[in-house]
C-alpha cells in the first residue's frame, strides 16, 4: 500500500492535531522566550560563597572605611564599614564605585610608551629601564605632582624625588593645601581638624561639608546623629555661600554670599562678637580688633555683600550663646580658597575660644614619617602648583627636565586649564602613574599604571577635616585585573636601579614600619566600640595593650588619636587679613562664576564613574551639553531664558552651556557643575559637557601671595 | 475508474488511519523523544553521597545554612569540604576514589567545585531563602538527602536552565495559595 496524497494529508493533519497535545509548541515558545533573555553580552550575577572584607576608600577623598561584598572571592559591591569612624556605615557615590571602576573602559591595562601621538604597550622591564635612563639624565631637575592627600606613598615619592634633586613637590590644590598655608601664616602647628560630632552650632563659610569638603561621609553622619528623624534637632547649622548646594539645602539657615565675600562675612560676624565682649589672648588680637572695627562694621558689610546687619547679628548671637560653636571655612567647590577667608573663619573660632576644645577645632599632630628624606605633610602642602605651572607656561620659571605625576590630573583639574596644559607640554619627560587614561596621562611620555585600591596595599592617614588623627589600611582583596603594579613598589625598584637609598624594598615594608611607629605613639587607640569624638568629649580612651596593630587594621578598624599638637604662638595674622580680606563689588556687566563639585561625577583622577553617570539629572547634562544655573533675576538681567544655549567666556576661553533657571543660586552668580568636559577617559566621561574650571582665572591673594580662584568674572552671551 | 473509486473509498479510511498514525506518532515524539532531545544530561563533577554524610550525623544546615543576615550560603566551598577531606585516602573503593578525586582536583588546587545546581533561578529573580525558611526544603528541592548518587542534571539546550528550575507559574501558584503578594517587585527587583 503506497502513501498517496490523501494518506499523506491525513498523516500531516493527524500529526498537526497531535502536536497540540504535546509539549513541543508550548515548551519551544516558552524556552525561546527565555533564550532571548540570555544574550551573551548581558552580565551574569556571580554565584558562589558570599563574604565581606574590609578596606578603606582611596578614590574618595573622604577616606571612609569600606565593607566589600564578594561572591566566590570576586568583589561585587562596596558599602560603608559601620566600624570605621569615617564611614559608620555610610559611603559616598565615589567610594561606592571602587568595585565597578576595576573594570572601567578607561583603565590602563599595561605600561605604555608614547610613540608619535599614540601609545604602544611595553613590558615593565622596558618601562623601568626607560625611566631609569631618563630620570638619571634629569637629576637635579625633577618635579612631582601628587593628588593623594592621605597616603604614605607621598613619603616614598618625596624622598625619591628629593634625592634625585627636586625642583618641587606639589600636591593638587585642595582644601588641605589652603588650610596648611593659612595655619602656617597664623603661626599654628598641625592640621586643622573639626569636631562636628560634639559641636552644637556650626557656621559653614563656603565649604561644601556634605559633598566635597574633607571627611564628607563622616560629616553627614555627625549631622544626622544630632538630628534624628522626628525628634528636635540637637544642632544648628548655618551656611554662608553663593548657592543652596547639597550642604546648604539641609542647613537650618542659608545666607547668600559670593565666594569672594566669605572673609568679609566672617569679619562682619567678628565685629558683632567683639561688640558683645569677645576677647582673646592669641597674638595679634588688638590689631585684629582694630582691623575689624575699622572696616567691617554692619554697614560696611551690608554695602559689600548685601547682607542685612541683623542677619549677621543673629549669627553672632547664635554662636556666642552656643555651648559648642564651630566655624568652618572652605571653598564651595573644594579648591582655590585663599588664606584670608580661612584665617577670618578661624579667627571666629579663636574669639569663641574653640581651639582644641570638644566640638571645636583641633590642631592635629602629623603622624611620624618613616621613609628617610621624606617631606612632612605640611611641607608637601606648602607648594603652589598653579603658580608653578603658570610660571613654567609663561617662561618665568624654568621647566623641570622630568615630572612625575601620581594620582593627579593637572591638565584637567586646575584653573586656567589651557595654561596648565601648555606648561606640561614644555616639560620634556613626563611620567604618569595613573590608573585611568586621564588628560595628563594622555600627554605623558610614559605611563606606569597604578593598581586600583582594591588591588594594592595603601593607607589613609588623617584626611583633612577629620577631627582626630586617624590611620587605616587599604589592602588588596583581589589580584590586579590588568598588568598593573603598586606605584610605590615601582618607585622603590627604580630607586634601587638609580642607587637611591630609600631604606625599604617594598611598600608593604614601608606600611608595616608606619604601623609600628603608630603602635609606639602615646594616646593612640583602636576605634572599636568607643569612637574618637567620645574620647574628645571625656570618655576614657581604651588601652592598646598587646594587640597586633597590623592585624587589627587589616580587619577594618582604624587607629585613632585625640588631642592637639602643642602650639607656639598661633595668632590672628591681622596684617594679612587687612590686605587679603577686602569688600569688593562685581561690575554689573559680568557675573561671577562659582562652580560646584559633586562626588558622583568623580574627581579629575577618576572621571565620571560609569555607573554614576545614570544619576546625573537632565538639569545638569543633556546629550553633550551641560547646564549652568542662574536665578530668574540674573537671567532676566542678562536676557536669558530657560534652556537657551549660551557661551561663557573667561580666562581667554569659551565654554558652551544651556541655561537652567534655579532659584537656589544668589543673584549675580552663575553656578556651573564640575566633573564634565573631559577630553580623555572613556565613553562615560569623554565629550560630555564643558570643563568650567578652564574659565577660572588665577589671581594672587594680597598678603599671602597664594593663588586663588574661588570665583571668576565671566561674560555670558 | 474502478480502481479510482476503490482508492477513493479506501482512501477515506486510509486517510483516517494515517491521521491516527500521525496523531499517535507525534504524541510519542512529543512526550518521549522531544524531552530527550531538548535536555542534555550531565553528571555532577563529584559523585557526592548525601546518604553517607547524613548517616555520619551531619545536619543539612552544616553545609546549607542561612547566614546571620538572612542570606543563604547555598553550596559549601571547596575549603569547607577540605576540612574533612584534606588528604588523599588511597582507598580503592568507589567512594574512596571519589574522595581522592576531590582532594586531587579541588582541595589541593583551591578550585571551587563546579556543582550543577538543579534549581538556580534566572538572574532577574530575587529569591530569598530567608523568607521561605518555614517550608521543608523538599517542598521545592529534590530530596537528595536520601540519595546515594546525585541525580542526573538535565540542562535545557535552548534556555540553558535546569529542567528542575521552578517556573514562574509555580511560584505564583504557591504565593496565591499562601495569600502572599504576586506583585512584580516581590521577586523582580
Amino acid at each position: 500500500m503506497g502513501l498517496d496524497r490523501r494518506a499523506f494529508l491525513g498523516l500531516v493533519a493527524g500529526g498537526a492535531v497531535g502536536t497540540m497535545f504535546t509539549p513541543i509548541p508550548w515548551k519551544l515558545i516558552d524556552d525561546a522566550a527565555i533564550w532571548t533573555q540570555n544574550w551573551s553580552w548581558i552580565p551574569k550575577v556571580p554565584k558562589g560563597q558570599i563574604d565581606y572584607v574590609t578596606t578603606s576608600s582611596k578614590l574618595c577623598p573622604a577616606g571612609e572605611g569600606l565593607k566589600i561584598m564578594r561572591v566566590a572571592g570576586n568583589p561585587v559591591t562596596a558599602g560603608g564599614n559601620p566600624e570605621h569612624p569615617l564611614s559608620q556605615g555610610g559611603v559616598s557615590a565615589l567610594a561606592r564605585s571602587e568595585v565597578y571602576m576595576l573594570y572601567s573602559p578607561a583603565r590602563i591595562k599595561s605600561p605604555l610608551k608614547k610613540s608619535g601621538k599614540t601609545f604602544s604597550p611595553i613590558t615593565w622591564e622596558q618601562a623601568l629601564l626607560e625611566m631609569a635612563d631618563k630620570l638619571g639624565a634629569a637629576k637635579g631637575s625633577v618635579a612631582c605632582v601628587s593628588g593623594d592627600g592621605t597616603g604614605t606613598v607621598n613619603e616614598v615619592l618625596s624622598a625619591f624625588v628629593g634625592k634625585l634633586g627636586s625642583v618641587g613637590y606639589f600636591m593638587m590644590p585642595s582644601e588641605a593645601t589652603t588650610a596648611a598655608k593659612a595655619m602656617k601664616l597664623m603661626g599654628a602647628q598641625g592640621q586643622a581638624g573639626y569636631d562636628f560630632e560634639n559641636a552644637d552650632t556650626v557656621l559653614v563659610l563656603g565649604a561644601d561639608i556634605f559633598e566635597t569638603w574633607g571627611t564628607s561621609t563622616r560629616n553627614r553622619k555627625a549631622f544626622g546623629a544630632k538630628r534624628p528623624v522626628g525628634a528636635k534637632p540637637a544642632s544648628n547649622y548655618i551656611y554662608v555661600g553663593p548657592t543652596r548646594n547639597n550642604t546648604a539645602a539641609v542647613c537650618d539657615q542659608w545666607i547668600p554670599a559670593t565666594a569672594t565675600d566669605l572673609g568679609v562675612v566672617a569679619l562682619g560676624i567678628a565685629w558683632h562678637l567683639l561688640k558683645g565682649g569677645a576677647t582673646s589672648t592669641a597674638p595679634g588680637f588688638d590689631t585684629f580688633k582694630a582691623v575689624v572695627n575699622g572696616g567691617f562694621g554692619p554697614e560696611d558689610v551690608k554695602r559689600a555683600t548685601g547682607i542685612a546687619p541683623e542677619v549677621l547679628a543673629g549669627v553672632a548671637k547664635a554662636l556666642a550663646s552656643a555651648k559648642a560653636p564651630l566655624v568652618v571655612a572652605g571653598s564651595p567647590f573644594g579648591q582655590g580658597l585663599g588664606a584670608g577667608p580661612f584665617i577670618a573663619g578661624m579667627s571666629l573660632n579663636l574669639l569663641l575660644g574653640r581651639l582644641n576644645r570638644p566640638g571645636g577645632v583641633y590642631a592635629l599632630p602629623e603622624l611620624a614619617t618613616v621613609v628617610p628624606g621624606a617631606l612632612s605633610r605640611a611641607a608637601m602642602l606648602d607648594g603652589d602648583l598653579p603658580a608653578f605651572l603658570k610660571g613654567v607656561a609663561t617662561g618665568h620659571t624654568p621647566a623641570p627636565k622630568a615630572l612625575l605625576v601620581y594620582d593627579a590630573n593637572p591638565a584637567y583639574g586646575l584653573p586656567e586649564t589651557a595654561t596648565m596644559a601648555k606648561a606640561l607640554e614644555k616639560i620634556p619627560f613626563k611620567v604618569s602613574f595613573a590608573s585611568f587614561m586621564d588628560e595628563t596621562a594622555a600627554m605623558c611620555d610614559l605611563i606606569l599604571p597604578n593598581s586600583l585600591p582594591l588591588e594594592r596595599y595603601d593607607d589613609v592617614a588623617t584626611p583633612y577635616g577629620s577631627g582626630f588623627c586617624l590611620y587605616s589600611l587599604v589592602r588588596p582583596i583581589q589580584k590586579p585585573v590588568y598588568d598593573t603594579k603598586t606605584s610605590a613598589d615601582v618607585i622603590l625598584t627604580l630607586a634601587k636601579k638609580l642607587s637611591v637609598d630609600l631604606k625599604f624594598d617594598s611598600f608593604l615594608q614601608v606600611l608595616k614600619e608606619k604601623v609600628v611607629t603608630l603602635g609606639k605613639a602615646s594616646g593612640g587607640f583602636i576605634a572599636k566600640g568607643i569612637m574618637p569624638w567620645q574620647v574628645a568629649a571625656g570618655k576614657p580612651a581604651p588601652a592598646m595593650v598587646g594587640a597586633d596593630l597590623w592585624k587589627v587594621l587589616e580587619s577594618g578598624y582604624a587607629w585613632t588619636m585625640v588631642g592637639p599638637v602643642t602650639q607656639n604662638g598661633m595668632g590672628f595674622a591681622p596684617e594679612l587679613l587687612a590686605k587679603a580680606v577686602k569688600p569688593a563689588k562685581v561690575p554689573s556687566s559680568v557675573v561671577t562664576l562659582v562652580p560646584y563639585a559633586q562626588l558622583r561625577t568623580g574627581t579629575p583622577m577618576t572621571g565620571i564613574p560609569c555607573q554614576d553617570l545614570t544619576t546625573v539629572p537632565e538639569t545638569e547634562l543633556v546629550a553633550e551639553t551641560t547646564f549652568v544655573r542662574l536665578n530668574s533675576e540674573t537671567a532676566k538681567a542678562l536676557g536669558l531664558k530657560k534652556g537657551a544655549t549660551v557661551k561663557l567666556s573667561g580666562a581667554g576661553v569659551d565654554c558652551k552651556a544651556k541655561v537652567h533657571i534655579f532659584e537656589s543660586v544668589m543673584t549675580g552668580v552663575v553656578s556651573a557643575p564640575l566633573g564634565f568636559g573631559h577630553t580623555a577617559f572613556d565613553l562615560f566621561s569623554k565629550d560630555k559637557g564643558a570643563n568650567y574650571l578652564s574659565l577660572m582665572a588665577l589671581a594672587e591673594e594680597p598678603g599671602s601671595g597664594m593663588s586663588v580662584w574661588t570665583a571668576s568674572e565671566v561674560k555670558i552671551a | 475508474m474502478e480502481e479510482n473509486r476503490s482508492n477513493s473509498a479506501g482512501g477515506v479510511g486510509g486517510m483516517v488511519l494515517c491521521a491516527l498514525i500521525g496523531f499517535v506518532g507525534v504524541l510519542v515524539v512529543g512526550w518521549v523523544i522531544f524531552p530527550k532531545l531538548l535536555y542534555s544530561q550531565k553528571t555532577q563533577p563529584i559523585r557526592f553521597s548525601h546518604t553517607i554524610h547524613s548517616q555520619l550525623g551531619i545536619d543539612c544546615e552544616q553545609c546549607h545554612h542561612l547566614g546571620p543576615d538572612g542570606r543563604f550560603s547555598g553550596l559549601p566551598t571547596t575549603e569547607s569540604c577540605a576540612e574533612c577531606h584534606g588528604e588523599e585516602t588511597g582507598d580503592a573503593s568507589p567512594n574512596g576514589k571519589e574522595i581522592d578525586k576531590f582532594v586531587k582536583e579541588y582541595a589541593k588546587t583551591g578550585v571551587q567545585i563546579p556543582w550543577l545546581v538543579y534549581q538556580y533561578q534566572p538572574d532577574n529573580v530575587f529569591f530569598s531563602h530567608a523568607a521561605h525558611k518555614g517550608f521543608e526544603c523538599t517542598k521545592c528541592h529534590l530530596d537528595v538527602a536520601k540519595m546515594d548518587n546525585p541525580p542526573a542534571y538535565h540542562e535545557n539546550r535552548l534556555s540553558g536552565y535546569s529542567k528542575d528550575t521552578m517556573k514562574m507559574w509555580e511560584c505564583e501558584r504557591c504565593h496565591a495559595s499562601m495569600g502572599t503578594s504576586n506583585a512584580c517587585y516581590v521577586c523582580h527587583k
